[in-house]
């Protein structure tokens, strides 16, 4: 089951996750993103799917990596 | 008063022998010297100004070698085991014609010669690949002129080719409706469009005939097409100098159709007048102090890095996006950029930049990102950097005045000549007429 698909739950607050427009800034530019956060302490989850797809594509287009 | 700055070797102009060379500062400008014992001293600017910093432009150091190590570059090109660089691109000549008479001309086309069969380029094409040569820029003369074009391109993809590129001066691709059409459908990659400038008085002094519609219509027709091109200035002092920010500007205004410009200061090799003097060069650091100056600022020196897989004084670039509102360096510039790490790899990353930069990869349709603010997520900021991404780089080829032994030996275009992969500026090497 993808990351995405699962339903998380905050360790620190014990509080199930939902999804929330967040904004990224990366190297001077921002990009919002719909990503699971914390109701409580705000901290957000990054799913696997999405780091090793988008974000590291977004990387590689802007750093030449 | 001189101050020797660097020791290399280079070649007579004359003869084209090789000899030991130096690098001198004479007050703010750089100059290669060397003395042949037969045909005299020679000394030509090769470096103009301290911004960007002759010194401080890229952190190469050549090898330590005895002189029996040493290879004898640029003889025995092919490329022998003392070059220092591996091969990115490989450029094909598919023909020696032409459609134009250019004054300058590198590869001094000519009318009267047999051009290589499809079935020659193809077994070409398949020993590239073996060697693991894969990214090819289609040259000639003019490669358009040949009927079988798109058969050359298709064999090279046949043979595995994952990059074809078209070095072309687009008439044929602005005179023929659904030509373009026909060497996108066949593979082609990606078009390099010699351009010279916006204003058809600089076309009719490089090219010998005004050419600035015909370049037009060839970059609609690729952008019809869905192929990426570039424009390719040769860069001449009192021709087209003082055009370099309205090309710029040009470009921009052509994104994403136009993916980049690469700007090639004049070198004196191949068919081209004699050069009287350093008058008659331009210098890399004069083109970045152009591009700041003409763009009124939009561009800055200080967002340029040096070449990475090359030397770095073979030329420099950056990547920007380009925006109604703004036109915004897309990384800031760090000192060495990851592509000049030398780990062996830097010829595998200038692919990668080539085949994400130069070719048309944006999906097309509307940008979702509002001007001047945020992308909506993530699929619509990747969708403005595929359709915004804009390259400024730069090639200083070298000729038999300014020939460095240093730059030769880390090149990584190398054209593709009875068997052999021979750098680009030993391939064109053209000796002065005394």
């Amino acid at each position: 089951m993808a990351d995405e698909d699962r339903i998380w739950k905050c360790a620190k607050c014990d509080r199930r996750l939902e999804k929330r427009k967040t904004v990224f800034s990366y190297l001077g530019h921002t990009v919002a993103h719909q990503v699971y956060a914390c109701p409580g302490c705000g901290n957000v989850f990054i799913p696997e799917e999405l780091a090793e797809g988008r974000m590291s594509e977004i990387e590689q287009q802007m750093e030449d990596k | 008063m001189t101050e020797s700055v660097r020791n290399t070797y280079s070649v007579c102009p004359v003869c084209l022998r090789r000899l030991p060379a130096a690098i001198v500062k004479r007050r703010r400008d750089y100059f290669l010297e060397k003395v042949c014992p037969e045909h005299g001293g020679f000394s030509t600017v090769v470096w103009r100004g301290d911004h960007p910093r002759f010194e401080l432009w890229g952190d190469y150091t050549p090898p330590v070698e005895s002189e029996d190590m040493r290879p004898d570059c640029p003889n025995d090109c092919g490329l022998c085991p003392g070059h220092l660089q591996k091969t990115c691109c490989v450029v094909v000549e598919v023909t020696e014609r032409c459609n134009v008479a250019c004054p300058f001309c590198f590869a001094w086309s000519k009318q009267a010669s047999e051009d290589p069969p499809v079935a020659q380029l193809a077994e070409w094409f398949r020993r590239l690949v073996e060697g693991g040569n894969t990214f090819v820029q289609l040259s000639g003369g003019e490669p358009t002129v040949r009927e079988d074009l798109p058969e050359i391109i298709a064999a090279a993809q046949a043979a595995g080719c994952e990059n074809i590129q078209l070095n072309t001066n687009g008439v044929r691709i602005a005179e023929e409706g659904n030509y373009m059409k026909a060497l996108a459908d066949a593979g082609l990659s990606n078009v390099f469009l010699q351009f010279d400038g916006t204003d058809d008085g600089i076309y009719e002094k490089l090219r010998g005939r005004r050419l600035f519609a015909e370049k037009k219509a060839a970059i609609e027709a690729c952008s019809v097409a869905r192929v990426g091109v570039t424009l390719v200035p040769t860069v001449v002092p009192g021709v087209n100098d003082q055009n370099i920010g309205d090309m710029t500007d040009f470009g921009f205004l052509h994104s994403p159709a136009v993916r980049g410009i690469h700007f090639q200061p004049v070198s004196y090799f191949g068919r081209c007048p004699q050069p009287h003097g350093d008058q008659d060069r331009i210098t890399l650091p004069e083109v970045l102090q152009a591009l700041e100056r003409q763009t009124g600022g939009k561009v800055r020196i200080s967002d340029f890095a040096p070449s990475g897989c090359e030397h770095p004084r073979c030329g420099f670039h950056a990547d920007f996006l380009v925006m109604p509102e703004a036109v915004v360096r897309m990384t800031p510039r760090t000192e060495t950029c990851s592509c000049s790490r030398d780990d062996g790899k830097a010829h595998l990353r200038k692919r990668s930049h080539i085949a994400r930069r130069w070719r048309r990869t944006d999906p097309g349709g509307t940008e979702e990102c509002p001007p001047g603010g945020g992308c909506p997520d993530m699929d619509a900021f990747l969708h403005r950097i595929q359709s915004r991404a804009f390259t400024l780089t730069a090639m200083a080829f070298q000729d038999a005045y300014t020939m460095d032994i240093e730059r030769l030996r880390r090149c990584s275009l190398h054209v593709y000549r009875n068997g052999r992969t021979i750098p680009f500026c030993a391939r064109y090497l053209t000796p002065a007429i005394p």
